[in-house]
């Protein structure tokens, strides 16, 4: 921390509401901004570079998060993705390097190390112009490190909440090449005695990644609602198509969505009270909501949708992942011990490199740059590149805001891509692993000895040994310790 | 929740009792040099959340030697002030019936703020209401700002204004761990050490209590700066248990240290308990004699003259404070 008249010192100057445009807020000199990456209901991402000696040209998105629009001061969402990438890391979660403060217009900035590839890209880049499946190696190394990810967050408590192929990033040329980061945590939630029941907040995500409970009004998510959407990226992975493509109701705010279940339903077969006994208790199951409890459906079978054999291992991991009950979903670290990943081709650590030598690369589109943005309010831009005013800027977020089905301008794109985006936010994050960051590593700080820190939290390893799941670390994702 | 072990909370904010101390001195030291240049303390909020120094003021000599020169708080005075508005702190949480968890974290982030500010530089009784907003908004118990100075007749908008100078204060580091999680994981640890069968349960739930109030003691003293959650807990849990007599304390310690393989000894473990119920047994309340003599020399380190402050307000926004910039907010360098 320092001095503390250093870290409290605030670093946006020469942008209060009278000064000049021209200078630009010091922060913002440590990178050159090459464009615009992506927009969302949060605002706006964009792509620099550092200038700084160490680090030079080393890509950096910044993702900057308005005020909130009701008045009431910084955004929560910003400041929830912010206090929960504090106090994690791991590879394959997002880092974030900075957070940066424009006084000008009270929003936030925050810096992540900048990924070339998503998951959402890389299936539609094989759906639409490859013609063929993501090969097998790729896929498992893919899911691998996702679940990796997720079980790093599940064992801290900590559920997303929001997973889709979009907020799956994967490392370009470099380092981390082929390294996937899971981003995106503006919803994410540490589901260890929060004092309201979780689905207070509105959630507007996508629903095709929803679980089922959600969907028939379970008010508690636990990290199974994480691992439901695992399950559905799976099998999006191995046939490039959304699994359960639901049309979302839009009507009210929390509106029942029949299409998405009724998708569900009608590969999985309908759930029953034998299989799912606490299903009784869900809100619209038990309203019969559009005779949900009643409809016939004949079950096409998963195995036939992924054109796997009920007898693969493959088949055997997905099922388990799409398993009705939440608390008999596979976790993430049992997913992970799953015989699928201890069989020929093993997962590797770079899953965009070829399984087998000889086999042909494949070259996923890079992300485009709209080069005609700034960043917003903030400073004049590059001098050699065109820029449109801030006020624009902000004009195309509030409608990208109202738009369900908004797709990013991208000038600078190789093919014109419309990123068909559920209503929901979020296209892109950005991950970081170099993190520079000496607080933002907390492990790496000498602690002053107190006593006993070591034992300081007993209660988590009191909340660990509860019996269940024999893993040590992992919390039990059923139990609710929610209220 | 996140792992205490890998915490910022662990890492960054909890320090020796030396370093606690010289953190304190420190701002001190700042302000009283702010005041003899400037002759006055107090920062400005501006709307955006940006803060700038005091104007220096060219007339601050003379008048210093014609009225009375403003004298600046020592740092007992500013543990005055901060135990005061502590408590207030505690009074507005219990007035909108908020749990004591977003009160704990309030707590915190006050007393994480006053390590880096002096409670000359800005306004306590400000900061301790923006540490209870940004505490329901952490805790997801959102309370709008308006709502929140209506409930104490204040002006929201200074709420909003301090938002981002609190955070930056706190870097950022939002999840912190109040020891009332731990009390409760400790009992049931004990319940399971003692092989509690079911009678015995009232007397679980008594220690619970009882040990609940010592933590309400506990935070508000510096304890939460100089030891972790789980020795707050013990600490609190041992103050009960020597009411309510329910186990050998040294003998369960002993357990729990054998237990984690814990590389300290149940005396280390002693030493720390015994230096937090020091810190409860020495806690000062200010009187109000303190008080006003306090509020006499704040009001005299801040000055009177607002208005001609805010007329230079935009111009003077600070080269001074841009030169600190480097190492500012930004969390990571």
């Amino acid at each position: 921390m320092g001095d503390g008249n250093n870290t409290t010192t605030t670093n946006n100057r020469g942008s209060n509401s009278t000064s000049n445009n021209s200078e630009k807020p010091e922060w913002l000199q440590q990178y050159n901004l090459i464009g615009k990456i992506g927009e969302g209901t949060y605002g706006l991402v964009f792509l620099a570079r550092t200038k700084s000696p160490a680090n030079r040209g080393k890509s950096i998105a910044i993702k900057k998060f308005k005020l909130s629009k009701d008045g009431d001061g910084v955004s929560p969402t910003a400041i929830r993705e912010i206090m929960l990438l504090r106090e994690i890391s791991h590879e394959n979660v997002v880092k974030l390097v900075n957070v940066h403060i424009n006084h000008a217009d009270m929003s936030l900035y925050l810096a992540f190390d900048f990924a070339e590839y998503d998951l959402y890209e890389i299936i539609r880049h094989h759906r639409d112009k490859v013609n063929s499946a993501i090969n097998q190696y790729t896929v498992k190394s893919l899911l691998w490190q996702l679940l990796n990810g997720l079980n790093y967050l599940h064992s801290n408590w900590i559920i997303h909440r929001d997973l889709k192929p979009s907020n799956i990033l994967v490392m370009g040329d470099g380092e981390e090449q082929g390294v996937v980061k899971i981003a995106d945590f503006g919803l994410a939630r540490i589901y260890q005695g929060p004092l309201k029941p979780l689905c207070d907040n509105g959630v507007v995500v996508t629903i095709w990644y929803r679980a089922p409970e959600l969907l028939l009004g379970g008010k508690h998510y636990t990290s199974a609602v994480d691992m439901w959407a695992v399950g559905c990226i799976f099998a999006e992975l191995l046939t490039l198509k959304p699994l359960f493509q639901g049309q979302e109701a839009k009507s009210t705010p929390n509106p029942f969505q029949f299409d998405q279940l009724d998708k569900i339903f009608k590969i999985l077969g309908h759930p029953t009270l034998e299989k799912w006994p606490t299903l009784a208790n869900l809100p619209h199951w038990q309203s019969d909501s559009q005779h949900i409890q009643t409809r016939k459906y004949e079950n096409i079978g998963l195995h036939s949708v992924v054109h796997l054999s009920q007898k693969s291992a493959a088949y055997d991991l997905l099922s388990k992942m799409l398993e009705y009950d939440p608390r008999k979903r596979i976790t993430a670290a049992q997913a992970l011990d799953h015989e699928y990943f201890r069989m020929d081709p093993l997962p590797g650590r770079n899953a965009l490199v070829p399984s087998q030598p000889g086999e042909k690369v494949v070259n996923y589109p890079t992300r485009p740059v709209d080069t005609n943005t700034n960043f917003e309010g903030t400073t004049s831009l590059q001098s050699s590149q065109p820029v449109s005013s801030g006020n624009q800027v902000s004009g195309n977020m509030a409608g990208a805001h109202l738009a369900p089905n908004r797709s990013a301008p991208r000038q600078m794109a190789p093919i014109n891509m419309q990123r068909m985006q559920p209503p929901g936010m979020m296209n892109y994050n950005f991950p970081s692993q170099s993190a520079a960051a000496s607080g933002l590593n907390p492990g790496s700080m000498a602690m002053q000895q107190r006593g006993m820190a070591a034992q300081a939290h007993q209660q988590q390893q009191l909340r660990r040994k509860d019996p269940g799941m024999g893993m040590p670390g992992y919390p039990p994702p059923q139990k609710s310790r929610r209220l | 929740m996140a792992d205490f072990q890998t915490s910022t909370h662990r890492a960054k904010w909890i320090f020796t009792p030396a370093a606690l101390v010289e953190k304190y001195k420190a701002a001190n030291r700042r302000a009283i040099r702010t005041l003899e240049q400037y002759g006055t303390t107090q920062m400005e909020v501006d709307l955006d959340g940006s803060i700038s120094y005091p104007e220096p003021q060219i007339s601050a000599k003379e008048n210093a030697d014609r009225y009375s020169r403003p004298k600046p708080l020592n740092t007992e005075e500013e543990q005055f002030m901060r135990v005061y508005y502590e408590n207030k702190l505690r009074e507005v949480c219990c007035a909108f019936y908020f749990p004591h968890k977003i009160q704990a974290t309030a707590l915190i982030y006050f007393k994480r703020f006053y390590l880096q500010w002096s409670v000359m530089e800005h306004q306590p009784k400000h900061i301790m209401l923006t540490c209870v907003y940004a505490a329901c908004k952490i805790e997801e118990n959102h309370v709008s700002a308006e709502e929140l100075g209506k409930g104490i007749s204040q002006d929201h908008q200074m709420i909003l204004n301090y938002e981002m100078i609190v955070l930056q204060s706190l870097e950022f580091d939002l999840i912190v761990y109040a020891p009332y999680r731990s009390v409760e994981g400790f009992v049931n640890d004990m319940e399971e050490f003692l092989h509690a069968n079911d009678d015995q349960l009232q007397i679980f739930k008594d220690l619970h209590e009882t040990a609940k109030m010592e933590v309400d003691k506990i935070m508000l003293t510096d304890a939460p700066l100089l030891f972790t959650p789980g020795q707050l807990a013990l600490a609190a849990l041992r103050r009960s248990n020597e009411v309510h007599a329910v186990l050998d304390f040294q003998r369960y310690l002993g357990s729990i240290i054998s237990r984690q393989n814990s590389a300290f000894t149940t005396a280390e473990l002693f030493e720390s308990l015994d230096a937090i119920d020091s810190l409860v047994m020495s806690y000062k309340f200010p009187s109000e004699r303190d008080m006003k003599h306090i509020n006499r020399k704040l009001k005299s380190c801040w000055g009177h003259d607002d208005g001609k402050k805010r007329e230079k307000k935009s111009r003077h926004k600070s080269q001074k404070s841009s030169n600190e910039i480097q190492n500012g907010p930004s969390m990571a360098e």
